[in-house]
């Protein structure tokens, strides 16, 4: 792998006169798997807004698979390569589970100008291309018209769409769940379902908001080695927002901490863990003296004492 | 049979069957009349709900576009009146130029569709719902004040060229456009849009794009309504477009289940003829002279009981009839039709 899947560099924004998010840099390249901790209101979740177009950021630059992004649709964001989780989850409660992994499977085939057309045409004029916008729009001209005359063609591609919106489901352990509206489903498995549903997307990188929140302990095990398990079958790389530290400890390779918008810390865990600044921050002494860990002195020039 | 005319057979069908029911019933002009009232209301309820139903956004300028289609129609329809098209007899060449016109009028209500739509429909809620009232409000007042069409005496003398035919035909056409709709990738992105729009975004959903499309469309089909109606009434005025028409139609998709095509369909049926079975049976009731005055009077009661209808269905069934389900989706177990799921 050569080029990074993710990346941002600098990136800010300002709300008025707060500033929510400063100077935030991050590298996703396939295969990784990285953390993004940090107390409430640091900013992780508006980190990921950025990223994924929800905010336009005022400062810096994001790119996806080598793409400028700052500014574009979220739905083209996630074209790209990019899809996400919700803190609060945020499922399309009336509709079956099969139905939400299916919404997200949009396909590939179009009727009149491939999409790697298109794609080529927006990466030339960085997204704003009248020519692209129009074959796209003719393209979906035609494919209303296959839905409502029912072509083969249509129907086909509905049977593809099922039988891999089927899979994903099986992969999350929700194929009984299939014909059960999301609403209904209890909290872990909503969870789940919202992975597979960002799955369903084709993502390169996939980003976990919480993923482990209101899960048991036995649940969050699971998960751990379901992240990871996703990773390598989809070839994904993930960047995971969690307050669980056994977990993120747990299965993050880097990890990046956030306090009022600032990065505080990045790297490995274990170094991470022993940061004076974020133990100050974010973890407190007692999840040291848990942990059998020596409290570090209160100094912000002191590096990293062993244990 | 070729694959590729399987989707094609339930028109087939269709025409099969109306054509017949055509020449039985064409006889009898009072029903053709409430038949055709009836189904351009089912039009309108079914496309509406396309809108307000599927994607959730909450219109209520409908009967503006049912104007526009109107209009369009009807004049073109004058214009044409005396113009024969060669070589056809008079009679075909009179349903030719009909066709044209009703489809004139449906293009002419989806492009102010487009127009109305592509900046507002970045609003939400009451915004768009404010909006949309305005839209249905301006045509009203621009049709109004228009010599080209007779002002507030409207349009009169348009060939009287629909036929039971003509009506229930689009009205297949617009239900049978609706439940493709929701079976298909479109239906469901549409869904998601109503349920959560940030999320349909994320998941790649162009949701602008997918809202401007459910307007078109069911613009589209709401001028058509109003074609047809300009085709088989003796007069349209802007008196026949007005806010008051607009929500007898949003009560229809609300009462019979925001998002259930068969629920818009009963229940703009159900709305369409209480008003006339509580006129005619009033008239018999009371004879002529008492009859006919209560008759007006029900007429003229019809709002407050449309209102009255809408605040007990709140209270008893916030979710309409038929909630998101189908007529099919709450038969019994036995029932061989019966089914699960919204698509």
């Amino acid at each position: 792998m050569s080029g990074a899947l993710l990346q941002a560099a600098g990136v800010g924004i300002e709300f008025g006169g707060l500033r929510a998010l400063h100077a935030f840099d991050l590298e996703i390249r396939q295969g990784d798997l990285k953390g993004l901790i940090g107390p409430n209101g640091a900013g992780k979740t508006t980190a990921f807004n950025l990223l994924t177009g929800v905010y336009v950021p005022t400062h810096g630059e994001i790119r996806v698979c080598g793409e400028r992004v700052n500014g574009r649709q979220p739905h083209q964001i996630n074209h790209l390569g990019l899809a996400r989780t919700f803190q609060n989850i945020r499922l399309f409660r009336a509709l079956t589970a099969l139905d939400n992994v299916r919404v997200a499977c949009l396909s590939d085939e179009t009727p009149l100008f491939s999409r790697s057309r298109i794609d080529e045409l927006r990466r030339r004029s960085a997204g704003r291309s009248p020519v692209a916008g129009a074959m796209d729009a003719l393209n979906n001209y035609v494919d209303w018209w296959r839905a409502l005359l029912l072509t083969p063609g249509f129907q086909e591609e509905e049977q593809e769409i099922t039988r891999r919106a089927e899979e994903l489901l099986k992969v999350m352990g929700l194929s009984q769940r299939r014909d059960e509206e999301a609403r209904n489903l209890p909290y872990g498995e909503q969870r789940r379902l919202e992975i597979a549903r960002a799955l369903g997307t084709r993502p390169r990188v996939l980003l976990l908001d919480e993923p482990a929140a209101g899960m048991n302990t036995r649940e969050k095990a699971d998960l751990m080695v379901l992240i990871r398990q996703l990773r390598d079958q989809f070839e994904l790389g993930i960047l995971v927002i969690e307050h669980d530290m056994k977990l993120v400890m747990g299965i993050c390779e880097d990890i990046t901490v956030l306090d009022h918008g600032v990065t505080i810390a990045s790297g490995a865990p274990e170094r991470v863990r022993q940061d004076p600044k974020v133990i100050e921050a974010y973890l407190g002494d007692s999840y040291l003296a848990a942990h059998g860990m020596q409290v570090p002195p209160r100094s912000p020039t002191t590096e990293t004492p062993a244990t | 049979m070729p694959a590729w005319l399987r989707g094609l057979v339930p028109v087939l069908i269709a025409i099969a069957v109306l054509a017949v029911l055509q020449l039985v019933l064409g006889e009898f002009p009072f029903f053709v009349y409430l038949a055709s009232i009836v189904g351009v209301n089912v039009i309108l309820a079914v496309s509406l709900n396309i809108v307000n139903g599927m994607t959730g956004q909450f219109s209520i300028g409908h009967a503006g576009f049912m104007a526009v289609g109107a209009y369009t129609a009807g004049k073109l329809s004058l214009l044409l009146k005396d113009v024969a098209i060669a070589g056809l007899p008079t009679m075909v060449s009179d349903q030719v130029q009909f066709v044209g016109t009703l489809l004139a009028g449906g293009v002419a209500a989806a492009l102010c569709g487009f127009i109305v739509g592509l900046p507002s429909l970045r609003l939400r809620g009451d915004y768009l719902a404010i909006v949309t009232l305005g839209f249905g409000e301006i045509i009203r007042v621009i049709v109004q004040n228009l010599d080209m069409f007779g002002r507030a005496l409207g349009l009169s003398g348009i060939p009287q060229t629909s036929s039971f035919f003509a009506v229930w035909f689009c009205v297949f056409l617009v239900v049978l456009v609706a439940r493709r709709i929701v079976g298909s990738t479109h239906g469901r992105s549409l869904w998601a849009i109503r349920e959560d729009e940030v999320a349909a975004e994320a998941m790649g959903v162009n949701t602008t794009g997918y809202k401007v499309r459910a307007f078109v469309i069911s613009s589209f089909f709401a001028g058509v309504a109003g074609g047809l109606f300009a085709h088989f009434v003796p007069i349209i005025n802007p008196g026949s477009f007005t806010f008051v028409k607009s929500i007898e139609v949003v009560v229809m998709v609300v009462l019979g289940g925001l998002g259930s095509t068969t629920g818009a369909i009963v229940a703009a049926i159900f709305l369409t003829l209480l008003p006339e079975a509580l006129r005619t049976l009033f008239l018999q009731l009371g004879g002529l002279g008492a009859g006919a005055s209560l008759a007006q009077k029900v007429d003229q009661i019809r709002m407050p009981v449309y209102g009255m209808l809408l605040v007990i269905l709140m209270l008893v069934r916030p979710q309409g009839l038929f909630g998101t389900r189908e007529v099919w989706d709450v038969l019994p177990r036995w029932w061989p039709g019966a089914r699960k799921g919204i698509t």
